[in-house]
């Protein structure tokens, strides 16, 4: 890709990228949604339902090359976080609706499967410690900021790749998308899995996870972000400010400052 | 050459036509539309897809795979418009060619094919920024409130004519049925070559049909010769040496409803309005089949699923032998459950250009062996009172041809491959 950061195609679907200092390896993978079979299987293994559009052969991970420890993001982990109960179970705008109508009917059973439909993660990555030593440790973003005034700035991108975890289209009563960008700048990296929720007439949710290493350190921040409010009130926001409101909400970006933060923290893993 | 020859050419270049002619072409369909009933009836020989969703340039791929219009016959069950970049030139086509050539294709009603829904995912704003305003979008959702709901094809025939063609894998020459008698399905690429063939197995109990797809997902289930190997037995279903009746196949775009257990209760149903949020007509549109025993509700607190048990009884109360069904994405492009009693069909390939699944069309054959004559034996034929058996009497499907397609070539699109664009995201 770039002169710089050795970056090379290996593998069907495989893209890396190494940075200038030989530290730090970003890798992906992208790849069609599965096949009958391998949904069969993934079923099998984690227990609910799999999301209509499922990139199980996609994944996105960040090595450091000395020590082996690599944190990677993949659908069949973040997946295995989803409820497997009715913990935490949303109903779509017209379940009440739809309770009443139906009360009669006694030969349909309730919920035969209840499972967290939205696909909610907190996933927050798989790592894997190589030869290092260290562990998460919870901090602060005074302490371990993401330099955002860094980030913002035009460095040249070496590497960059926006990668699908699952998709699932709620039965047209909104969106559910887990998906990943990673890039790689001379000095820094950032990655981004957002988990993102639309819930036409109920919720909208936002769930991000932020990877931030300066190549030059062995320090990996990680930003955990949760974020939700009402659908309603997030329209009525969006009319006050002269919005095209049915183009804002499929745009995470443009939702995120109007959601309420419910969870916000800071994890540091000193490498090497 | 006429005003709708003109009409459909210039929507064949993928040029929307002007919003007067919009007009008149939604008046004129609605006309006819109103004359179909709730279910029309189709003959056999047809060709049956699925979901479209826009992907104008994967229309003009399905046409060239399937066969043109007049030529082929044609059924769709609906999708045709919202999430692709192209649903009103994919919705007008397709209304073209209903007006033109009414008896050769069929359009039935999708769960977008109504005016919440295409607020949402796209159709709505698709017209505003075509035309400057809401009007097309709004002659467009008056046609939908017209479509009908099912349609039941007749006359398809059990047997299945071998395609002379050549393998697309050469090297599984000794591993497909070489007897190209008895055959129950083929699966063609898009080139015509034979991907896949399976035989009838003449003994029920040894056919595991019941999840197929193609093609055949892992290597574990690649056992392409496993239906009707020599010698499976020669009792089992009895035929005639001709052709024979395949039974009556439902087409509906999402399933069943708990409300219907006749399709002459769906003839009954008020149709042209808005798609409720519930009742039948909302199921016959949503529902969805899953490995469950009976009824269920979905977990969302809205939505219909239905077991196999579901599918056997209705087929055999209706005297039906097929639900053809599609509104569920399938990598494979289509989708065999419960023993061959239900297919889903799915049309749209590399779906919102990311999946990278394939679609497919399923054609049925037309029944030779009556003279063209189809019996329309549909409905309550005394069977209801059948008790259902431990292992219910299964119709013979119809002979079914798959043919599998990927996407249009992107050069046909005119417009770029879709590679990320490096941004400077926080």
């Amino acid at each position: 890709m770039a002169a710089n950061g050795t970056s090379a195609e290996n593998g069907r679907g495989v893209q890396s990228c190494m940075s200038r200092n030989g530290m730090w390896k970003v890798t992906s993978r992208k790849l069609p949604i599965l096949k009958a079979g391998p949904i069969e299987e993934l079923h099998e293994r984690i227990g609910i339902p799999i999301p209509e559009m499922i990139f199980g052969d996609n994944y996105v991970s960040i090595s450091h090359v000395k020590s082996g420890w690599t944190i990677t993001l993949n659908a069949e982990d973040a997946m295995d976080r989803v409820s497997k109960t009715e913990e935490g179970m949303l109903q779509v705008a017209v379940a009440e609706e739809w309770k009443k109508q139906r009360s009669k009917q006694e030969e349909v059973k309730q919920v035969v499967k209840p499972f967290d439909w939205s696909y909610s993660t907190d996933y927050k990555g798989t790592t894997e410690k190589g030869s290092s030593n260290g562990e998460w440790r919870e901090s602060d973003p005074q302490k371990h900021p993401i330099r955002t005034d860094l980030l913002s700035r035009p460095d040249p991108i070496l590497f960059f790749d926006s990668v699908d975890l699952y998709e699932d289209e709620l039965a047209d009563n909104g969106i559910a998308l887990l998906s990943i960008k990673v890039r790689v700048m001379p000095e820094r990296l950032l990655l981004l899995c957002r988990f993102f929720l639309r819930l036409d007439g109920v919720i909208i949710r936002i769930r991000d996870t932020r990877v931030y290493i300066e190549h030059s350190s062995g320090t990996v921040i990680r930003q955990y972000t949760a974020k939700e409010e009402q659908y309603e009130a997030v329209q009525e926001k969006l009319r006050s400010m002269r919005e095209n409101v049915a183009e804002a909400f499929r745009d995470a970006n443009k939702l995120g400052p109007l959601l309420r933060t419910l969870e916000d923290r800071t994890d540091v893993f000193e490498v090497g | 050459m006429s005003d709708l020859d003109k009409a459909i050419a210039q929507l064949r270049a993928c040029r929307p036509i002007p919003e007067n002619q919009v007009r008149e072409l939604c008046y004129k369909a609605r006309e006819l539309l109103i004359e179909e009933g709730n279910v029309v009836s189709v003959d056999a020989p047809v060709t049956i897809c699925g979901d479209i969703h826009g992907q104008f340039h994967d229309l003009m791929e399905l046409f060239r795979v399937g066969g043109d219009v007049p030529e082929t016959n044609y059924l769709f069950m609906g999708d045709f418009v919202d999430r692709g970049f192209y649903s009103l030139e994919s919705f007008l086509l397709l209304l073209c060619l209903k007006v033109r050539y009414p008896d050769r294709i069929t359009l039935i009603r999708g769960n977008h094919e109504s005016r919440q829904i295409t607020t949402v995912y796209g159709f709505y704003d698709e017209c505003l920024r075509k035309y400057g305003s809401a009007n097309v979008w709004r002659y467009c959702c008056e046609v939908f409130d017209y479509l009908a709901l099912g349609a039941l094809v007749m006359g398809a025939s059990t047997e299945l004519d071998a395609s002379d063609a050549p393998l697309a894998d050469p090297t599984s020459q000794s591993t497909l049925p070489s007897d190209a008698d008895d055959l129950e399905i083929e699966i063609l690429n898009s080139a015509g070559q034979i991907i896949n063939r399976f035989m009838r197995a003449r003994n029920n109990t040894s056919q595991d049909l019941s999840q197929l797809s193609n093609p055949p997902s892992s290597p574990s289930q690649q056992t392409p010769s496993r239906n009707g190997a020599p010698g499976t037995g020669a009792s089992g279903a009895s035929r005639g040496s001709g052709g024979n009746n395949g039974g009556a196949v439902l087409c509906v775009h999402g399933g069943l409803s708990p409300l219907i257990d006749s399709i002459d209760k769906i003839r009954l149903l008020d149709r042209k309005q808005e798609v409720p949020h519930e009742g039948a007509m909302c199921d016959l549109l949503w529902s969805d089949p899953d490995e469950i025993d009976g009824w269920g509700l979905s977990p969302r607190g809205a939505g219909f699923l239905f077991g196999a048990d579901i599918v056997k009884c209705f087929n055999h109360k209706n005297d039906l032998s097929l639900i053809c069904r599609a509104h569920q994405l399938v990598m494979e492009g289509f989708k065999e459950m419960f023993d061959s009693t239900i297919v889903t069909v799915w049309s749209a390939p590399n779906y919102c250009y990311r999946c990278g699944n394939v679609a497919a069309i399923l054609e049925l054959g037309e029944d030779g062996s009556n003279g063209g004559y189809a019996p329309r034996s549909n409905g309550d034929v005394g069977r209801s009172n059948v008790v259902l058996a431990e292992r219910m009497e299964q119709r013979q499907g119809p002979g079914r041809r798959y043919r599998v397609f990927e996407a249009a070539p992107q050069d046909s699109r005119g417009m770029p491959a879709k590679k990320p664009v490096a941004d400077y995201f926080l």
